[in-house]
């Protein structure tokens, strides 16, 4: 393994942010932190950069214990939500400063500088000032700078959340491509489940400064393990065991043995099937137009469930529909 | 474990000390000196004394007079001038902004010899009217005073206008109020807090303020000439200091009310939105411009006569236009001037460096070491420079440090220094926090260590706040008067001290030319300043 974080805790003023965390990342390895404001992935991830001393635990880098090295050490490569840019200083000064940090050669930061600005799509425009950049320009250029010393580790801190969804979705792709191109082993923080999904090999997804669950993108979204992921990564019907043997017992079989209240039946928009049904037991409480999809809430037996169906399909509010249930996983209420 | 990135303490080491040595020192020294006798007893008896002699709470009753006379005049005016600033459409607020310029580059001694040469006995108009005038006493003092107080009410209530935004007034004229009911709904609610910390700064400077009670007072004599003459004149410490804590505990209790209001102070819209333009209003304009007029009209008359009698020949016998007084006519030369130069250039220098460490020292410190700096660092704002001087004399006359700072240029630096280290410390911190924090973790982890962080995250944000700091304590140090004027020793002139003398003993056109000399340096300066911030503005690329 290549990071191994070991059981680190912190806690603020009395407040504990992490609750003895513990996870491994793998060479080459694209890990997203992802979590709910104040669960403490921003912290966990100061703590990797050497920005903030954990209060215990322990963090190995390739075999070495880092946990006690200063930031300035640690040769880690971080970009920042925003504003993290030198304002004074042009595109590729920015690139260029931790190099001359490390005094190296003037042709060398030269050299480099424009290798790494081509390299994130910004070649000819070194000479630009932060405030002559648009904002998906700046975090090209803070990407930059990250990779200029050839960090061991990438750290990324929502660097997509200040910028547009248009050139997020851009940016998102171009830094997963680099991310595999240059083979560097990379932790992101993030809130947003969309992008964990499309970016990460594997998943941390964390709640009140603990780890819920560990897994790639497919295991997340389809066996979520708990309550909370379930409603954090994607949308999800929550069924009680009771209404599940009442409406749909074929999915007991395979519920683990437990109390009443510990499962609930975690049932995906997508795997409901409405289908109208002029002797269907539901009925259409709203129906959402959305394009490609139609969000469909209908009432069944005493709940709403959420439905989507395909864009081109139409139910008119009030109709009677049919329900099915095509699939589903039963997760720690 | 600490934190990974230790907090640079080091920066606030000689800050804290500077703060400790030159402020709390002499503050402490004026307080034992009050409750002790000669022989250095405790006792109450400079307190028991205050009462024997009728004067004095009859000076205690004037200066109180005269203090709330002032603001009571001093903040609806600047009000009125704001609002023509801020929500007219006044042609030529160029001449409204000049104007109110003239206080802040001439002492408030200046404005009172303005006064005096124009309206006194044997001013100005009593030569050219043969009208009597007597400006000497209550209403000398209450005109100076407020001109002096005006710029600073129009400051404060200006920043408050213009935090508020235009919906506010959309929406208030798309609900039907007038004008004049939007004034009352939208416009005053804003600014309660900002007229509030207004109407205490002018109270304690009044209160406080020595340059126009020396020379306007006459036979109204305030605390502040009283405690005056207990020192110069009957060399009498003990009660000098005692007047001197009389005259420190309403300054405190202002200024600490001007912290609670400018805590509840409503900081404005995070998102300002569209800047507001005022309608068109013929009757408001006028209004606001007649006031306009009458208001500052004395003010730009007040420096023009300074100006005037410095280039007379005899004032008020002999009128002949001289340049006299600028070359031959000088009683003591050029040397206070250039002494004065001297004294505001080093506490410029060593007040911009050790606010800008305190301030840089502060930005990520624990609150258990940023609350009590932070207070200790804004606490000079409540002492008069009167008594802070008198502390410099009680602590600095003997004692180890006597030696080398007594009668030296230094000592009378720092007193101008810690006199106006406030308002210092408060621009700097303002400039500190533009430094977006993601700036100081990049460096970290591109590398660096403090020196990288002061040098690339903090300086590009900080430096124009810097500039003004300097400047902004070197004319406060060049007109600066009642904090100095006990430490002036027979070699050590300064030009506003010069000005006093000059006046005391009737030399009025050398006095003049002389305020002039200190008015023009403070505008060189001011021009300095704007000149750099400019250039400033256009290489940097920094929002």
């Amino acid at each position: 393994m290549h990071l191994r974080i070991d059981h680190i805790a912190k806690s603020w003023d009395g407040q504990m942010v992490l609750d003895a965390v513990s996870f491994a990342a793998r060479e080459n390895e694209f890990v997203c932190l992802l979590g709910p404001s104040g669960c403490g992935k921003t912290t966990l991830l100061r703590i990797v950069a050497g920005l903030t001393a954990p209060d215990a635990g322990r963090i190995t880098l390739a075999g070495r214990d880092i946990t006690a090295l200063p930031a300035r050490e640690r040769r880690m490569g971080l970009v920042f939500q925003a504003y993290s840019l030198f304002p004074d200083m042009t595109a590729a000064a920015n690139v260029g400063y931790p190099m001359r940090l490390r005094r190296e050669s003037p042709a060398k930061i030269a050299a480099r500088c424009s290798e790494l600005l081509e390299r994130v799509g910004l070649g000819g425009l070194g000479a630009r000032f932060p405030d002559e950049l648009s904002g998906g320009q700046q975090q090209r250029v803070a990407l930059a700078r990250a990779l200029a010393t050839e960090p061991a580790m990438l750290l990324l801190d929502e660097p997509l959340s200040a910028l547009d969804p248009a050139i997020r979705g851009q940016l998102r792709s171009e830094i997963r491509l680099l991310q595999r191109a240059l083979a560097i082993p990379t932790i992101m923080v993030t809130h947003d489940q969309e992008e964990a999904l499309a970016m990460a090999d594997t998943i941390v997804c964390m709640n009140h400064g603990r780890i819920e669950q560990i897994g790639t993108p497919r295991d997340l979204y389809e066996r979520p393990r708990s309550r909370f992921v379930a409603e954090f990564v994607g949308r999800a019907n929550l069924l009680p065991t009771s209404f599940v043997r009442d409406t749909l017992p074929g999915f007991l079989e395979r519920r683990p043995p437990g109390g009443e209240a510990t499962y609930e039946f975690c049932l995906r928009p997508e795997d409901v099937l409405v289908q109208s049904d002029a002797h269907g037991e539901a009925v259409v409480e709203d129906f959402v137009f959305l394009g490609n999809l139609a969000r469909v809430t209908v009432a069944w037996r005493g709940r709403r469930l959420l439905a989507e169906l395909r864009g081109n399909s139409t139910l008119a509010r009030g109709e009677a529909v049919s329900v099915e249930a095509l699939r589903g996983a039963w997760v720690c209420a | 474990m600490t934190r990974a990135r230790a907090p640079a303490a080091w920066l606030l080491v000689l800050p804290a000390l500077g703060l400790a040595l030159f402020f709390l020192h002499p503050l402490a020294t004026v307080l034992w000196r009050s409750v002790t006798d000669t022989q250095g007893a405790i006792t109450a008896g400079n307190y028991l004394r205050l009462f024997d002699d009728p004067g004095l709470p009859h000076a205690a009753l004037r200066s109180l007079a005269i203090g709330i006379a002032t603001t009571a005049s001093c903040v609806p005016l600047g009000l009125a001038l704001a609002m023509a600033l801020h929500r007219s459409r006044l042609p030529g607020k160029a001449l409204i902004r000049g104007a109110l310029l003239l206080p802040m580059l001439a002492p408030s001694l200046v404005l009172g010899l303005g006064l005096v040469c124009l309206l006194g006995r044997n001013g100005l108009i009593h030569r050219l009217t043969g009208a009597t005038t007597d400006i000497y006493g209550f209403w000398g003092l209450l005109i100076a005073n407020t001109l002096y107080g005006l710029p600073q009410v129009v400051i404060i209530v200006s920043a408050a206008l213009a935090r508020t935004p235009a919906r506010h007034y959309d929406a208030a004229a798309s609900m039907g109020a007038t004008p004049w009911r939007q004034f009352l709904d939208v416009t005053l609610p804003r600014l309660r807090f900002a007229l509030l910390a207004a109407a205490f700064l002018v109270f304690t400077e009044t209160l406080t303020d020595f340059g126009s009670a020396v020379v306007v007072g006459g036979n109204y004599r305030v605390l502040a000439m009283e405690i005056y003459s207990e020192v110069v004149g009957q060399l009498d410490f003990g009660m000098g200091a005692t007047l001197g804590v009389v005259l420190l505990a309403p300054a405190l209790l202002s200024v600490w009310l001007a912290r609670i209001a400018r805590r509840r102070q409503d900081s404005g819209d995070a998102m300002p939105g569209r800047m507001l333009l005022p309608a068109r209003h013929a009757w408001r304009d006028a209004a606001l411009g007649a006031l306009s007029l009458v208001i500052l009209l004395p003010m730009v008359a007040v420096v023009g006569t300074v100006a005037y009698v410095s280039v007379v020949k005899l004032w008020p016998y002999d009128r002949t236009l001289t340049l006299a007084n600028y070359t031959s006519g000088m009683p003591d030369g050029y040397g206070p001037v250039a002494t004065s130069l001297g004294m505001s250039l080093l506490a410029a220098c060593a007040g911009s460096v050790l606010v800008f460490a305190l301030a840089a020292g502060l930005r990520r410190a624990p609150r258990s070491i940023a609350r009590p700096m932070q207070f200790l660092a804004s606490l000079p704002a409540a002492v008069p420079g009167m008594v802070l001087g008198l502390g410099y004399v009680l602590a600095f006359d003997r004692g180890a440090l006597s030696g080398w700072l007594y009668g030296g240029l230094a000592i009378v630096s720092f007193c101008s220094l810690y006199h106006y280290h406030a308002q210092a410390f408060l621009a700097m911190q303002t400039g500190m926090r533009q430094v977006p924090d993601a700036l100081d973790d990049a460096v970290a982890v591109c590398g660096g260590g403090t020196g990288h962080v002061l040098r690339d995250a903090v300086m590009p944000f900080v430096a124009p706040a810097a500039i003004s700091t300097f400047f902004y304590l070197f004319m406060r140090s060049m007109v600066t008067l009642s904090g100095v004027i006990f430490l002036v020793t027979p070699d050590l002139g300064l030009a506003s001290v010069t000005v006093m003398r000059l006046d005391e003993n009737g030399f009025l056109a050398q006095a003049a030319a002389y305020a002039m000399c200190v008015v023009l340096a403070g505008a060189l300066a001011l021009g300095a300043m704007r000149l750099i911030l400019h250039v400033l503005k256009e290489r940097r690329h920094v929002a």
